[in-house]
C-alpha cells in the first residue's frame, strides 16, 4: 500500500502532509483496505468541507476540500478528529464501491442529495459501531433535511443506522421509500 | 341584580380590606424612591456582570433578571408622580450611605472566577432584603388608599421570589467544595455587616424594626 | 467593576476558542467560485439545495449562538457602563435591559437549535467583531453600531435561516427564526428611535453616529458575506429590514458596502492565491 498526500506543504493552511498519510493508513488498516494504494488531494485554497471520492480496485482518489480536515475551532489548522473522520468515511464509501455491494451506485457527482445523506447515515453508523465518535444527531438532521421531518423519515433513518451490511439498490430503495413516506 | 329594597352592601362579606395603613404619602414616596434606586443598581450590576461570568447558564439568567429589576425600577418610577412627586428623580436616591457603600462592595467582584461572590451579593443578600422590605410594606400599607402600591408590589414580590430561588439553585449547584462554602460564607458576612449598617433597601425600618439607626450604625 | 470592558476580558468557558476579525480575514481561503481555479459552486447562499447545507447551516446557527452571547453582553454593559441620567437616560437604560432579556432567550433558542441540528457548543471558533462593535464609550455610538448595524445584520441572518427551514420543511427552525426575526426587528427601531431622540439637538453626533454605522455595516459584511450577491452566503433582507424602520437610502447603503465588502475580498483572495502560485 502507498499513501500519497498532495500537495506536501501547505500555504493556507497549517495542515501536515506526512501526519495526514498516518492518518490515513491506520484507517485504512481498520478498514481492512491496507493492500490498495490511496492519492489524497487537499484543496488548500477552499475552507468548504466537501470530499469526493474515486475508488478503483486498485487505488483510491481522494479529493478534500480544506475544511473537511480543519479544526474548526481553531480556523486553518488541521484536526486529527476531523481529518480521521473524513478520511473513514471517504475510504469506507470506496471500499462500499470495490468490495461491498455498491458496484451498481452512480458516480459521486450523479448522486442525489437524498441518496448522499442516505448512504452517509449507512457509514457513520458503521463507523460509530467501530468506535469512532460520531454525532448521531447531526446525521439525523442531514437525513431530515434530505427526506423530510416526520417520524415516519425518522423511522428509515433507524432502520439505515442500526443495517450492518446492505446494498446500494436495497439502501436506495430506503431513501426513496423516506421521501415518499414524507410526500 | 340585588333585589328591589334591599340595596347591596359596598364591601362584600368577604371583603376584608381595612381602609388604616402605616405609611403616609409622603413614607410611600420616599419608600418608592428608595426602591427605584435600589432595583435600578441591581440591574446595571446584573447587566455589566452578564460578559464576565464564563457559566453559560448565568450568564443567560442574569440576562433574564436584569429585566425583571429595570422593569421594578421602572413601576416604581411611574408611582412616583402618582404620590405628588412630580420629579421622579429627586426622591430617585439610596435610603442612606450605608447602602451606597453596600452596593459598591456588592458590585467589586469582577474576575471571571469570582461567580460565586456575585451571585451570593445578589441572591443571597440584597434580594433578600428586598423581599423583606416589600413584604413588610405590603402587609402595612392601606389596602384601599395604597392599592396600586400593593399591585406592583404582588407582581414584584412574585419575581423576587422566582429569582431568589434561580440564583440560590445557581449558588448550591456552584458550591462544590469546603474552600467554595467557606468563600461565599465571608463574603456573605461581608456584605451582611454593611447591609446591616443600612438597615434595609429603604433605611432602618425596612421591615418595621429598627426605625432609626443602632447604635453604632451610620446614620440615615 | 470597571466601566467599559475591553473584548479580550469577555468570559467564556473552556470550550470556547475565541478570534478576531482581523484573524478571520487573514485566512486566503475562499468558497467564492470568482476567483478560484476550480469551481466551487454556482451559489453559496446558504439554501438547502446546497451539498454541504447541513454542515453550513450548523456553522451558521453556532455563529448566531455566539453573536447572541456577545449581543446579550453588549446590551447588559450599556446598561452598566453609562451613568443614568447624565450619560444615558433612564428609558434608553430599561430599553437595553429588555434587550438583554430578549437576547438572553436567543442564546437559550440557539442552543435548542444546535441540539436540534447536531453541532456542539464551541465547535466552530467565536469572531468577537459583534462585541468589538458594543464597546464604543459614547451610548449613541454604541446603539447605532449594536441596534442598528449588528441588529440588522441579525436580521438578514435570521430571514436567510428562516427560509433555509421554510425550504427543507423544518418547522422548528422555521418557527424559531420567526420569533427571533420579530425581537430583531424591534431591537432595530428600539434604536432608530433612541439615536433620533438623544441626538435631537446636536446634528454633529447624529452624524458621527450615522457614519459610525456605515463603518460596523461594511465591517458586518464580514468581507462579502452578507450580500445581495449569490456569492453571500446571506441575503440582505430588504422586507424585514424596511419593517424595522430602515428608509430605501440606508438600505441601498447597506447594499453597496456589502457588495464593496465582497469585491475587496475577492481581489484579496485572488491576490493571495496568486503569490501562492508564485
Amino acid at each position: 500500500m502507498t499513501i500519497t498526500v498532495t500537495p506536501e506543504t501547505f500555504h493556507f493552511v497549517s495542515f501536515d502532509a506526512p501526519h495526514t498519510a498516518r492518518i490515513a493508513a491506520r484507517v485504512a488498516t481498520m478498514l481492512g483496505l491496507d493492500d490498495i494504494d490511496i492519492d489524497i488531494v487537499v484543496d488548500e485554497t477552499s475552507p468548504l468541507a466537501r470530499v469526493f471520492v474515486d475508488a478503483a480496485p486498485d487505488r483510491i482518489v481522494v479529493t478534500a476540500h480544506s475544511g473537511a480536515l480543519e479544526d474548526t475551532k481553531h480556523p486553518t489548522n488541521q484536526s486529527d478528529r476531523a481529518t480521521t473522520l473524513a478520511l473513514s468515511r471517504a475510504l469506507l464509501k470506496a471500499r462500499d464501491r470495490v468490495r461491498g455491494g455498491f458496484a451498481d451506485a452512480p458516480a459521486d457527482s450523479a448522486l442525489e442529495l437524498r441518496q448522499t445523506a442516505a448512504w452517509d447515515v449507512h457509514i457513520v453508523a458503521r463507523l460509530s459501531r467501530l468506535g469512532m465518535e460520531i454525532n448521531k444527531q447531526a446525521s439525523l438532521y442531514n437525513f431530515r433535511n434530505r427526506h423530510g421531518f416526520a417520524d415516519s423519515v425518522d423511522g428509515v433513518f433507524e432502520t439505515i443506522w442500526s443495517i450492518e451490511a446492505t446494498t446500494w439498490s436495497e439502501l436506495d430503495a430506503f431513501s426513496a421509500r423516506a421521501a415518499t413516506a414524507r410526500a | 341584580m340585588a333585589s328591589k329594597g334591599k340595596p347591596r352592601a359596598p364591601f362584600a362579606p368577604w371583603d376584608r380590606r381595612e381602609l388604616p395603613g402605616s405609611f403616609s404619602v409622603e413614607d410611600t414616596a420616599r419608600r418608592a424612591g428608595n426602591y427605584k434606586w435600589a432595583e435600578m443598581k441591581l440591574f446595571e450590576a446584573l447587566g455589566g456582570w452578564i460578559a464576565t461570568v464564563p457559566e453559560l447558564d448565568v450568564k443567560m439568567r442574569l440576562g433574564t433578571h436584569c429585566y425583571k429589576h429595570a422593569w421594578h425600577a421602572e413601576l416604581w418610577h411611574k408611582r412616583l408622580p402618582e404620590l405628588r412627586e412630580m420629579n421622579p428623580d429627586r426622591l430617585t436616591m439610596p435610603a442612606n450611605d450605608a447602602l451606597v457603600r453596600f452596593f459598591a462592595a456588592m458590585t467589586e467582584p469582577e474576575a471571571p472566577e469570582t461567580t460565586l461572590e456575585k451571585l451570593t451579593g445578589v441572591y443571597r443578600v440584597l434580594i433578600p432584603r428586598f423581599i423583606a422590605a416589600y413584604t413588610f410594606h405590603l402587609n402595612n400599607t392601606s389596602e384601599i388608599t395604597d392599592a396600586p402600591t400593593i399591585r406592583s408590589l404582588r407582581f414584584i414580590l412574585q419575581d423576587e421570589f422566582d429569582d431568589w430561588r434561580d440564583g440560590e439553585m445557581i449558588i448550591q449547584s456552584l458550591i462544590e467544595t469546603p474552600d467554595d462554602a467557606r468563600r461565599v460564607a465571608e463574603h456573605q458576612a461581608r456584605l451582611e455587616t454593611l447591609m446591616t449598617e443600612a438597615g434595609g433597601v429603604a433605611g432602618h425600618g425596612s421591615i418595621g424594626f429598627h426605625a432609626t439607626a443602632p447604635e453604632g450604625a451610620a446614620a440615615q | 467593576m470597571k466601566k467599559f470592558m475591553p473584548v479580550e476580558e469577555l468570559a467564556r468557558d473552556e470550550r470556547f476558542h475565541q478570534v478576531t476579525q482581523a484573524e478571520r480575514m487573514r485566512d486566503g481561503r475562499s468558497a467564492f467560485s470568482a476567483n478560484s481555479e476550480q469551481s466551487r459552486r454556482s451559489s453559496n447562499r446558504i439554501t438547502p439545495e446546497r451539498p454541504d447545507a447541513s454542515e453550513a447551516a450548523r456553522g451558521l446557527m453556532h455563529g448566531i449562538f455566539v453573536g447572541e452571547i456577545q449581543a446579550l453582553e453588549g446590551a447588559g454593559r450599556t446598561c452598566w457602563d453609562f451613568t443614568t441620567g447624565e450619560e444615558a437616560p433612564f428609558a434608553l437604560k430599561l430599553d437595553m435591559a429588555r434587550q438583554a432579556w430578549d437576547e438572553a432567550r436567543h442564546v437559550e433558542i440557539s442552543v435548542k437549535l444546535g441540539d436540534w441540528m447536531g453541532s456542539e457548543i464551541g465547535q466552530f471558533a467565536e469572531n468577537t467583531v459583534l462585541f468589538q462593535a458594543a464597546c464604543s464609550n459614547d451610548p449613541v455610538l454604541r446603539l447605532a453600531g449594536v441596534n442598528r448595524a449588528l441588529e440588522g445584520l441579525a436580521i438578514d441572518v435570521f430571514t436567510t435561516m428562516k427560509e433555509f427551514g421554510e425550504v427543507a420543511g423544518d418547522p422548528y427552525l422555521e418557527f424559531c427564526e420567526d420569533w427571533m426575526l420579530a425581537d430583531e426587528v424591534t431591537h432595530v427601531k428600539m434604536g432608530s428611535d433612541w439615536l433620533r431622540k438623544v441626538t435631537e439637538n446636536d446634528p454633529e453626533r447624529r452624524k458621527k453616529a450615522l457614519e459610525f454605522q456605515n463603518i460596523v455595516d461594511k465591517m458586518f459584511s464580514y468581507g462579502g458575506t452578507r450580500s445581495d450577491s449569490d456569492e453571500s452566503s446571506i441575503g440582505l433582507a430588504r422586507r424585514f429590514r424596511e419593517l424595522a424602520g430602515f428608509t430605501d437610502d440606508e438600505v441601498e447603503y447597506v447594499a453597496e458596502v456589502s457588495m464593496q465588502a465582497l469585491n475587496e475580498r475577492k481581489a484579496m483572495i485572488a491576490e493571495k492565491q496568486a503569490a501562492a502560485r508564485r
